[in-house]
């Protein structure tokens, strides 16, 4: 036992779901795993704070996207990787949605992208995604209003007409 | 807005499985001494400043010329020692580091040594060099994302093991006299406190690791009865496997055994435990337990098909009509990429990826070296190419 077994729990339990959410805002296998893995290491030396006053979960995933939009854009050397590229062998529907959308989200600013994977991958409201986010829920609105516009300009297939059913 | 959920959830399901919690705390530690060091530096600049001045202070007594010249050349005179010393104590370390590198870079040109230190990167894939005359035999080179290096310390006739995800790599140090664990985020070096003998590694020895690096699994001579040893490289415990037995791999927890001609397949938990399942008929080139739990692909022996199995039943669940690129023959089998994508071996050195739902094959990558290979290790595959 050391004084980091707490945090390896949480770690062990949780990682893969906080590197789906760093996932879905870098777009980029090694730029998420960077990013989670300076959180955690953010994470781990406030560990015994945040077991006692509150939701160390909620705390990640608040880091992970202020993290995410506070990030220098860096330029990327070529990465060997084991895994395939984007120009996969599988055209099914599935994959081409993936795909697509993967490229949408590329084009959207960092704090929009944020704001689509809070409010609809997180299933955040808004006043939950402005908390995560430290700014106003008018704010939210507007960057999801912009991001959505965006989106079904790009993703059309994808982005239903009606916004009304997120305003939770 | 549900198509836009479910396409988000389909992307999510592409981020790689990632095991962060050690190279976090390494990374806190790191930051913390960096630190440390920064405000220690710090303190004895100030003291030393301190210390001078005080030394200078009666110097003004007599005449502010000297004084102000004494204090300037006093002041450099620390600040060039302080930073000397330094400099001194960071050069010395560094010169030991880099004195050991040019040396054996000297020695052995072209390939630096892997840096003590973090940074080398993620491991793409290991060879052994072949060594054709005048040299001290073969080696380890492993190529990351920042470059070719040379293993110091690996037992060039011993195999190395990469973890799946290339950020770990085991090997034999016969100067330890046991397997080392080489963290390629962090840097750190975790040498196993189970000595095996030199001598027990015989030829076709397989080597296999876990993702987290805790565990090793070793298989002394390739065909024989000799056991094979599960190793906890953290606590040190051992846990023997039967000889009729070959190592695959380990995954999730599992360590995938094979004996062969029978054909059976035993997932032992790294505790302990479990029991084989027997297939009908000969299977070889076994891959890792697909992400479902239960499929394993094999290369049936005769016909040599690459077919799925099941690793709980036995039972054969298909062929694949693997439809590959000017007809190379697969080598091995590698890692699944998700539930439908296993990434095969053909010829010497390059891999693809097989939908085995359609059986079609398309080229993920090659794997090249300035040398021929000897063996080819690549992440996660217990098997290597010779």
């Amino acid at each position: 036992m050391d004084h980091h077994d707490g945090f390896r729990e949480f770690v062990l339990a949780r990682q893969q779901a906080l590197m789906r959410t760093a996932y879905l805002l870098t777009g980029d296998a090694h730029a998420a795993e960077d990013l989670l893995q300076t959180v955690l290491s953010n994470v781990v030396g406030r560990w015994s704070r945040l077991v006692r006053d509150g939701n160390p979960e909620a705390y990640t995933r608040r880091a992970l996207v202020n993290q995410y939009i506070s990030w220098k854009r860096r330029v990327r050397p070529e990465v060997l990787s084991p895994w395939p590229p984007d120009d996969g062998f599988s055209h099914d529907e599935a994959t081409l949605n993936r795909v697509m959308l993967q490229r949408a989200l590329a084009e959207l600013t960092r704090k929009q992208r944020a704001v689509i994977v809070l409010r609809f991958w997180e299933d955040m409201t808004e006043t939950q995604a402005a908390e995560a986010l430290g700014c106003s829920v008018g704010t939210v609105k507007s960057q999801t209003h912009h991001a959505l516009a965006r989106l079904r300009a790009l993703v059309p297939h994808l982005v239903d007409v009606e916004i009304e059913e997120v305003r939770r | 807005m549900t198509r836009l959920r479910d396409a988000l959830g389909e992307l999510a399901e592409q981020a790689p499985l990632v095991s962060l919690a050690d190279a976090a705390i390494a990374r806190h530690r790191r930051r913390r001494a960096v630190r440390t060091a920064a405000v220690m530096a710090a303190v004895v600049v100030a003291m030393t400043s301190t210390v001078t001045a005080v030394a200078a202070w009666p110097r003004t007594d007599v005449t502010s010329t000297d004084a102000a010249s004494t204090d300037a050349v006093s002041t450099d005179v620390t600040s060039t020692d302080t930073a000397g010393t330094d400099a001194a104590g960071t050069d010395a370390a560094g010169t030991d580091a880099a004195g050991t590198h040019a040396t054996d870079a000297a020695a052995r040109p072209g390939a630096p040594d892997l840096p003590d230190g973090p940074g080398a990167g993620e491991i793409s894939h290991a060879y052994q060099t072949q060594c054709a005359h005048d040299c001290p035999g073969p080696e380890w080179w492993v190529v990351t994302r920042t470059g070719t290096y040379r293993v110091p310390g690996a037992y060039g006739d011993a195999p190395v093991a990469i973890s799946r995800d290339g950020r770990k790599l085991a090997y034999y140090s016969e100067s330890a006299g046991a397997h080392v664990v080489h963290d390629m985020v962090t840097g750190k070096r975790t040498t196993s406190p189970v000595r095996v003998a030199r001598k027990r590694i015989g030829p076709g020895s397989m080597l296999a690791l876990s993702d987290d690096g805790r565990h090793l699994a070793f298989d002394p001579r390739e065909g024989s009865k000799d056991p094979g040893l599960l190793i906890d490289v953290r606590t040190g415990a051992t846990r023997s496997i039967p000889g009729v037995y070959e190592v695959v791999g380990i995954k999730d927890g599992l360590v995938s055994l094979v004996r062969y001609r029978r054909t059976d397949l035993w997932l032992m938990p790294v505790t302990g435990g479990g029991a084989p399942v027997r297939f009908k008929g000969t299977f070889i080139m076994f891959s890792e337990l697909n992400p479902d739990g239960r499929t394993v692909a094999a290369m049936e022996f005769e016909p040599r098909r690459l077919t799925l199995l099941d690793a709980r039943t036995g039972r054969r669940l298909g062929v694949v009509p693997v439809r590959s690129p000017k007809g190379s023959r697969v080598n091995a089998t590698g890692i699944w990429l998700d539930r439908h994508r296993l990434v095969v071996i053909a010829g010497r050195g390059t891999a693809y990826v097989v939908d085995v739902r359609t059986g079609e094959a398309r080229r993920h990558a090659s794997y090249s070296s300035p040398h021929k290979p000897a063996m080819l290790i690549l992440p996660g595959l217990g098997q290597y190419l010779r």
